[in-house]
């Protein structure tokens, strides 16, 4: 029965019009109707059952809500949950876990209690096409969140051509934008946070740069992105070097930045920098070590390798109360990304229970629409959609003793 | 300063190629093995010896403990898996893909255990720096550790395969595996003993490595391939041969930074390799004569 439902819900999904109780309205009368043939019944009754589904036709939907109030809404999140990336991609798995709970705890949403099936796509492009088609064929989810860029840019047409939305709360590749219009991105771009810290570097006399980038499709997207933006900042960029990802030895890459004499030393590295911070400091480089929110992790703050590291980060700030909640359930503080992930999740709530409110179906083309009309979506940060990718709040930080400290705010 | 430590450090990641080169010589020349698995053990030797240390094991009988486990399963690979498909009378062919499996078993494993996240050894000591020559060299203690490891290690093979009763039946049975089995000198045997040492060996490796830069199950494959890119070129059966190409190759690989991006330092070792096969072919064919 369950497979029945299953075909009904998707056709329903497909088609956008009969639900459960018009299908089995419709069965019924066909049974009705074979029944004719042996047990003729009379016209009365013909035209009761043609009345009966021309209104189940007309009201299903509505039905279909009031009938299946309590039904789940699934919902799927491609991380990376094992891999370099492991770190940050369960950080945003423990957010979402805490979103989900909470929402359901409060009766769901509009009496749905809401489900996130979460895959593992160990950061690589092609596990998360493998992770997509599985939770669209087999959960028919019509919102799955994602991580990464090169996972994000690969799953970018699949979303398009399967009409499922895709948030992404943690990459930040320049690409993102126009990859898809099913690809809603609630942080800005790399781009968008190198103008930010091109414009404080060289604002603070560092106007000689040298970039560490990594040999992958975020690293490579952030160095264009400093090479474009630190002469427009009135800098230069004196060198670039390559590390390959997944790499941890930096003390080739390094050195030959460091013989360029630069003021400041870029980096556009995803993975391994608690490794990165260290050989920084075993090789005694006196020039700061500078990145966007890419350089950012838990790990690499705790250790002391990361004293006197600046970076751009998305301004998120979780409520004392929510942060202490999340703190006894997972033993830690709300983290960056689990910020994001939580917002973002929030963010497909509420455009969830706009289209509950509507009584339309939760499609991902709804979703999208709904996101679109609405623009705006507030919880944790103000998030504006003008386009494919929210507008917010960028701060300017360093790292020190295991914490953030905030160096200037910027729009 | 530059080239100093471009120097050094390319000396430093030679002495790893250079004794993952010889560990491997041993077993191609002597069992005739293309022992693809061995980056397996090389990789399973870090994670043993964090696993160890971990748990509250002091360090050196941590790295004892994980090398003499990296001998028992380098030797259970050969009594288990290459002696009975030898036995079966098995194509150098079917023996690589056999390898070749074992390699994706150790990694995979190892992932499933330990999750493919970057660990690092819980030591204060293996982050510390030596700074010479007025600061312009700087070297962790993994690094100096893995220089005369790479020293020590090179020159106790040589020792070892000229001088002692073991060596000498390694490189008999090497040179004619008939003759020995005939003058009862047990091949089969001795290719346990060779795999044996050379999977401590490169276990050594891998833990020097994990010391400086931290654990990954899938990192063993690519210095291996190097490793033997040293073999091949240095000539096989040449011990010091092989460790000094790969001194060779990996500060050629560093220095090269100088002139050319770092993109380039991976095509440079194997261009090196294919310019060798072009102009000095004799070492790779000898090796397929004797096969």
């Amino acid at each position: 029965m369950d497979y029945v439902r299953h075909i009904i819900k998707k056709f329903d999904h497909d088609v956008g019009c009969a639900t459960l109780p018009t299908a089995v309205v419709v069965i019924d009368v066909i049974g009705w109707r074979r029944n004719t043939v042996s047990v003729k019944k009379s016209r009365r009754q013909v035209i009761n059952g043609l009345s009966m589904t021309a209104l189940a036709l007309t009201f299903g939907r509505q039905f279909a809500y009031a009938a299946a109030s309590n039904d789940k809404i699934v919902l799927g999140a491609i991380l990376p949950l094992t891999g370099i990336a492991s770190l940050v991609g369960n950080e945003d798995r423990r957010a979402m876990e805490f979103a989900v709970d909470e929402v359901n705890k409060k009766g769901g949403l509009a009496g749905h209690p809401v489900e996130f099936i979460f895959e593992d796509n160990q950061a690589k492009p092609d596990q998360s096409i493998l992770a997509f088609n599985n939770l669209t064929s087999m959960h028919d989810t019509p919102l799955i969140f994602s991580a990464m860029s090169g996972p994000c840019l690969a799953m970018a047409p699949l979303a398009t051509r399967k009409k499922v939305v895709l948030i992404n709360a943690g990459a930040q590749a320049d690409a993102l934008t126009t990859a898809s219009p099913y690809l809603f991105n609630t942080l800005p771009t790399v781009s968008d946070e190198s103008n930010i810290l091109a414009k404080y570097l060289v604002g603070q006399g560092m106007s000689k740069a040298a970039i560490l980038f990594e040999n992958s499709a975020a690293g490579i997207n952030g160095r264009d992105s400093f090479i474009d933006a630190f002469p427009k900042a009135g800098g230069t960029i004196v060198a670039s070097e390559p590390s390959q990802f997944g790499a941890t030895d930096f003390r080739p890459p390094l050195l030959k930045l460091a013989a360029a004499n630069p003021d400041v030393v870029l980096s556009t590295v995803t993975a391994g920098h608690l490794q990165l911070a260290q050989q920084y400091r075993q090789l005694d480089l006196k020039m700061p070590l500078a990145g966007t929110t890419l350089l950012y992790n838990t790990l690499l703050l705790a250790d002391p390798a990361s004293n006197g590291l600046i970076y751009t980060q998305i301004h998120i700030e979780a409520p004392a109360d929510l942060n202490a909640a999340y703190k006894a359930r997972f033993n830690e503080d709300m983290t960056l990304f689990g910020k994001q992930y939580y917002n973002a999740s929030q963010m497909a709530f509420t455009a969830i229970r706009d289209l509950l409110a509507a009584n339309k179906p939760i499609t991902g083309e709804n979703i999208r629409e709904d996101i679109v009309h609405r623009k705006v979506f507030e919880n944790l940060v103000k998030l504006t959609f003008n386009n494919n990718t929210a507008t917010t709040q960028v701060d300017i930080k360093m790292m020190k003793d295991g914490v953030g400290v905030l160096i200037k705010s910027m729009d | 300063m530059l080239l100093s430590q471009l120097l050094i450090n390319g000396l430093v990641t030679g002495c790893i190629l250079g004794l993952i080169a010889i560990s491997w010589a041993l077993i191609y020349s002597t069992a005739g093995i293309f022992h693809v698995a061995h980056a397996g053990i090389y990789t399973l030797g870090g994670y043993l010896a964090w696993s160890l240390v971990t748990h509250g094991v002091p360090t050196l009988p941590a790295f004892i403990i994980a090398i003499a486990i990296c001998a028992l399963v380098g030797a259970a690979i050969q009594t288990q898996l290459y002696n009975r498909l030898a036995d079966r009378q098995a194509t150098p062919l079917v023996i690589l893909v056999a390898s070749l499996g074992t390699l994706a078993i150790i990694q995979n494993t190892i992932a499933m255990i330990y999750t493919t996240n970057i660990l690092q050894f819980p030591l204060g000591w293996n982050r510390a720096v030596i700074g010479i020559a007025n600061n312009s060299i700087r070297l962790s203690y993994p690094q100096i550790l893995t220089l005369f490891a790479g020293a020590a290690l090179c020159l106790g093979t040589i020792c070892f395969t000229r001088y002692t009763g073991l060596g000498k039946r390694i490189r008999a049975v090497a040179n004619n595996p008939f003759l020995a089995d005939i003058t009862r000198l047990r091949p089969r045997q001795t290719y346990t003993y060779v795999m044996a040492i050379a999977s401590g060996m490169v276990g050594l490796c891998g833990i020097l490595v994990s010391l400086d830069f931290g654990l990954q199950p899938y990192n063993g494959v690519l210095p291996l391939m190097t490793a033997t890119v040293a073999v091949f070129a240095g000539g096989i059966g040449s011990t010091l041969g092989a460790f000094a190409v790969a001194l060779i190759l990996s500060v050629l690989e560093n220095l090269a930074l100088l002139v050319m991006p770092g993109e380039w330092g991976v095509a440079i070792a194997f261009g090196i390799f294919i310019v060798f096969m072009l102009f000095l072919p004799t070492g790779l064919s000898s090796l397929y004569s004797r096969r």
